[in-house]
């Protein structure tokens, strides 16, 4: 029971991570149907710029807390301007275009990304500071919660919930849910299409962003190859909560980290991919609308 | 840019030389190229280059065999190198443990490969196509994990000391040795590709890429074909797995990363997708660039992910597109006069509707005969949300007749065909056709039962030429195997040169043979809709459904559509027509129903309908509407 209990606070806070990245997922994919495999790289450039600043730029040594908003911030909107770079540059052109043409420019930029990072931080495993955080806890009954964790999950949840917020409470996402539903209507009825699809692509960016540097943090190790696996399982994550649902993508992704973590306590680690992929597959087959349903409406 | 040369006009020699090359059987051309380019590496006999050409030819056999699953069927695979990591084991496998001679493993890695595509296969690939990129990707990995976490396969160690092939007695051993077995079975593969690529399934595979919904309506049973891609795919990467393994003599999880997937994706991108030459240029730039370049080497993905993403931007359609444009192509068949072709069209229509009537006697069923109900809808409901698009409507059309369904945008009209076609299925009632209920059936099967559409917005298919898109609505027409497409048997000639021959029966019965060769998309909008009846009624259907086939004509294209329906109900096939154009409608005619908000508000003899005070009531009531419907051009 104990090692149970473990396990799901261990799965919970590599779900969170899988969370955020799911929900950029489910954000762009709602609407622009474009799997965006560069997702999960966006993720490892967010880390890598973390890394970046807090390493090489040595802002590690500054206060905690101001290194640690500096850590975050600066990586989420770099990413942004990166996503809204390729959004502009690759994916544009092709929207109304081939579906399978867009896809392969995704997975092209995807190896891009990953490519130009091995370039610029090199190939090797990158440290983050490793004592920045500190690495005490507290028990519960038998099990070890730490304080990072407390802190990661409940950044995520944060950042999740100002997201459903947005989404739900305000014009402009009352504006990107109708454009979900059909992008003529929304266009009649005088929504800004493009605008839209570019704060799709931010926001998209910097929770990607944001889980990056959130892994960093708690691994602490990084490599320019981190977001292939990440974006995969993320993806999972997004179609096992209904893709298109926002709710939905948060609870696909703290199933897929509990998932993860019981095979590696229980099983083995190898076969945890193995086993997040049959989940995968499995729920295509037997409800392709996901645990919670989608809300993406068909066209034809 | 062969092709705008070609165009311009400027290399007439270039195109001459290539027509009288073009006359050259394929087979011949693939071999003398092969023995050429493998002659010449033997020859220089460096053991470097030989290697390399190997490798070339590796690649380029996975590239033949995801094109056609990628570059023909247009399904986005990307565990690739799932299927080549399978035929690898199973055949190093065989040849360890069971001391299998290598030529044997052969089939059984085939057949391995064959069937783990087929149990992927079935499951996925009625998914969104965009969802199936992401489960190959899965698949990919699970297999490779799988390869890494299964001790009897070495676990990450892989297999050691692979036996050389065994050929009679004589061991292969040298680059040499594999670059001839290499270079047999590309050819074997190119060859059996080529006569896929020109057939009735090849061209099945390329109507589901273009607009898979439009190729089921008109008789292609996509499901199926997709299945078949991927399987046959997948084989092609089982059998260059097992000759990689023995090649290479050990094998390991790491060799079928998700990293081969995306190269030979990129071979396949870079040639062109679903061209055959495009392949080998593919090849030879994957694996050649980065040897020669060498000071690039390690930089070679960054490249080929830039290679990628502006490809896909800028050329599209690869460095060596597939052309399918065609100056002339009836080139070859027998001419026949205009006046012959309606009246073979005639005969050959009467053949099938005997066919057909002995069919259904033999089960007992009897065929409507004319003026009696051809297609029964009763108590018929669509709902979406709560919206209902067709309420409970009761009608028969009658062998024979020109039934015309008119009423305002949004009555329902387009949405009681799609439950009459099987795209959707209604919520509630009936539909008979020749006594037979409808309901449920798959949309091809319709097609085959002898329906026939055309679309309110036009779905040609775009990167096709016009006869092929007429051909793609023969596919119901005929029996081919793929044993028998694959070695290009005298029986699968015979009937494509049949398939060909009445294509261009049909588009001369439209009037359109002179622009066959031409791609759908570069004909006038009524061009374009002509086509699409003329594809509707290549496989011979009893009643044809025609979605507002005027919209966008000008007076004259009315009157000759006009005479063109009034030609197909002469052949004896029962026409339903939406349109808005009153004068049109009211001139063809034999029988009106209007559809209102989903209701049956009437039906009858046109005065009739011109008459019914629902029916003015209906139109004036709502001239905004009309005037709206005017406006689109809807
Ligand atoms: N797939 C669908 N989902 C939801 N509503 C639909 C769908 N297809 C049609 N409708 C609605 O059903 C009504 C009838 O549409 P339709 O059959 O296209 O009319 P018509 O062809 O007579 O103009 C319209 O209000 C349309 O918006
Ligand atoms: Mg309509």
């Amino acid at each position: 029971m104990g090692a149970f209990l473990q396990y799901t606070v261990i799965g919970l806070t590599v779900g969170s991570f899988y969370a955020l990245v799911a929900l950029g997922y489910t954000i762009v994919y709602g609407i622009i149907r474009l799997i965006n495999f560069a997702q999960g790289d966006l993720s490892m450039v967010g880390a890598f710029l973390g890394w970046t600043l807090l390493v090489s730029f040595g802002f590690q040594r500054l206060p905690l807390y101001l290194a640690l908003i500096i850590a975050f911030v600066v990586p989420m909107l770099g990413t942004a301007a990166v996503n809204i770079v390729i959004l502009q540059f690759a994916y544009k052109p092709l929207l109304r275009k081939s579906l399978l043409a867009i896809l392969i420019t995704a997975l092209g930029m995807s190896l891009l990304l990953q490519n130009t990072a091995e370039l610029i931080w090199g190939p090797s495993i990158q440290a983050y500071p490793p004592n920045l955080l500190p690495s005490t806890g507290f028990f519960m009954g038998p099990v070890h919660v730490t304080y990072v964790q407390l802190a990661l999950v409940f950044v995520s949840l944060l950042l999740m919930g100002g997201m459903v917020l947005f989404v739900q409470g305000t014009t402009v996402g009352t504006a990107m849910r109708a454009l979900a539903v059909d992008h003529d209507a929304a266009r009649l009825m005088g929504i800004n299409v493009d605008g839209i699809i570019r704060l799709a692509f931010v926001l998209g960016a910097m929770l990607a962003a944001a889980s990056g540097v959130m892994l960093g943090l708690y691994y602490v190790q990084i490599q320019f190859t981190m977001g292939f696996l990440l974006g995969l399982r993320a993806f999972t994550a997004a179609v096992l909560g209904g893709i298109g649902n926002i709710p939905g993508a948060m609870a696909g992704g703290m199933l897929i980290g509990l998932l993860e973590s019981y095979t590696t306590g229980y099983l083995s680690g190898s076969w945890k991919d193995v086993i997040v992929f049959g989940v995968l597959i499995t729920v295509l087959i037997v409800k392709p609308t996901g645990l919670f349903g989608e809300r993406v409406a068909e066209r034809m | 840019m062969i092709d705008r040369l070609a165009n311009r006009g400027v290399a007439h020699a270039y195109v001459r030389s290539r027509d009288q090359l073009g006359r050259i059987p394929f087979w011949a051309r693939v071999i003398a190229i092969l023995a050429v380019v493998g002659g010449a590496v033997l020859l220089n006999g460096d053991d470097y280059v030989t290697a390399v050409a190997v490798t070339v030819a590796t690649y380029a056999m996975l590239g033949l065999g995801l094109n056609i699953v990628v570059g023909y069927a247009g399904l986005l695979d990307l565990g690739y190198a799932a299927f080549f990591a399978i035929g690898a084991y199973t055949s190093s496998l065989l040849m360890t443990e069971a001391h299998w001679n290598f030529f044997a493993t052969l089939p059984l890695a085939v057949l391995f490969t064959g069937t783990a595509g087929a149990i992927l296969g079935y499951p996925t690939l009625r998914l969104r196509s965009d969802y199936l990129a992401i489960v190959t990707l899965g698949f990919g990995e699970m297999t490779r994990i799988t390869f890494n976490n299964w001790d009897y396969a070495g676990g990450p160690n892989g297999i050691l000391q692979i036996p050389w092939p065994n050929f009679f007695g004589y061991e292969l051993n040298t680059q040499g040795d594999f670059l001839i077995v290499g270079l047999v079975l590309l050819a074997v593969a190119m060859i059996f590709a080529r006569n896929l690529d020109h057939s009735r399934l090849g061209r099945g595979w390329v109507a589901i890429r273009e607009d898979e919904f439009a190729a089921e309506s008109v008789g292609v049973p996509s499901l199926r074909l997709k299945l078949f891609a991927y399987v046959m795919g997948g084989m092609w990467g089982g059998l260059a797995g097992a000759f990689f393994a023995t090649r290479i003599g050990a094998i390991d999880p790491t060799s079928f990363t998700f990293q081969l997937s995306v190269l030979v994706l990129i071979v396949i991108v870079l040639g062109g997708t679903g061209s055959l030459p495009g392949v080998l240029v593919g090849a030879l730039v994957v694996v050649a660039m980065p040897e020669v370049l060498r000071e690039f080497a390690d930089r070679r993905l960054l490249i080929f992910a830039v290679l990628l993403i502006g490809m896909m931007l800028l050329r599209p359609q690869g460095l060596w597109p597939r052309i399918r444009r065609k100056p002339k192509p009836f080139y070859g068949l027998q001419e026949e006069e205009s006046e012959d072709v309606a009246d073979r069209i005639l005969r050959e229509h009467q053949v099938q509707m005997e066919e057909r009537e002995r069919r259904h006697a033999a089960a007992g069923r009897q065929v409507p005969q004319k003026g009696e109900a051809l297609l029964e809808i009763e108590g018929l409901v669509q709902q979406f949300g709560g919206l209902r698009a067709v309420d409970n409507v009761t009608f028969e059309v009658r062998r024979g007749e020109i039934f015309s369904i008119i009423g305002p945008n949004g009555g329902g009209k387009t949405t009681l065909f799609n439950c009459i076609t099987g795209v959707q299925k209604p919520k509630r009632g009936k539909i008979r056709f020749d006594g037979r209920s409808v309901v449920g059936l798959r949309p091809h099967v319709i097609v085959s039962r002898g329906i026939g559409r055309t679309f309110q917005g036009i779905r040609l298919f775009k990167n096709m030429a016009v006869f092929e898109n007429v051909m793609v609505g023969l596919y119901p027409r005929h029996r081919t195997m793929t044993w028998q497409t694959m070695l290009h048997t005298p029986g699968e000639r015979k009937d494509e040169v049949r398939t060909l021959q009445e294509s261009r029966r049909w588009l001369g019965f439209v009037g359109l043979e002179s622009v066959a060769g031409r791609l759908a998309t570069e004909l006038s909008y009524a061009d374009q809709r002509r086509v699409e009846i003329a594809r509707a009624l290549a496989a011979h259907p009893h009643l044809v459904l025609f979605d507002e086939p005027a919209a966008g004509m000008n007076p004259t294209e009315k009157l000759e559509l006009v005479s063109i329906i009034r030609k197909i109900r002469d052949l004896g096939i029962t026409v339903v027509l939406i349109d808005h154009d009153m004068s049109l409608v009211m001139r063809v005619s034999d029988r009106i129903a209007v559809l209102d908000h989903g209701v049956l508000i009437a039906l009858g003899k046109p005065a009739e309908i011109q008459q019914n005070p629902a029916v003015i009531e209906a139109y004036l009531g709502r001239e905004e509407d009309l005037l709206e419907d005017k406006a689109q051009g809807a």
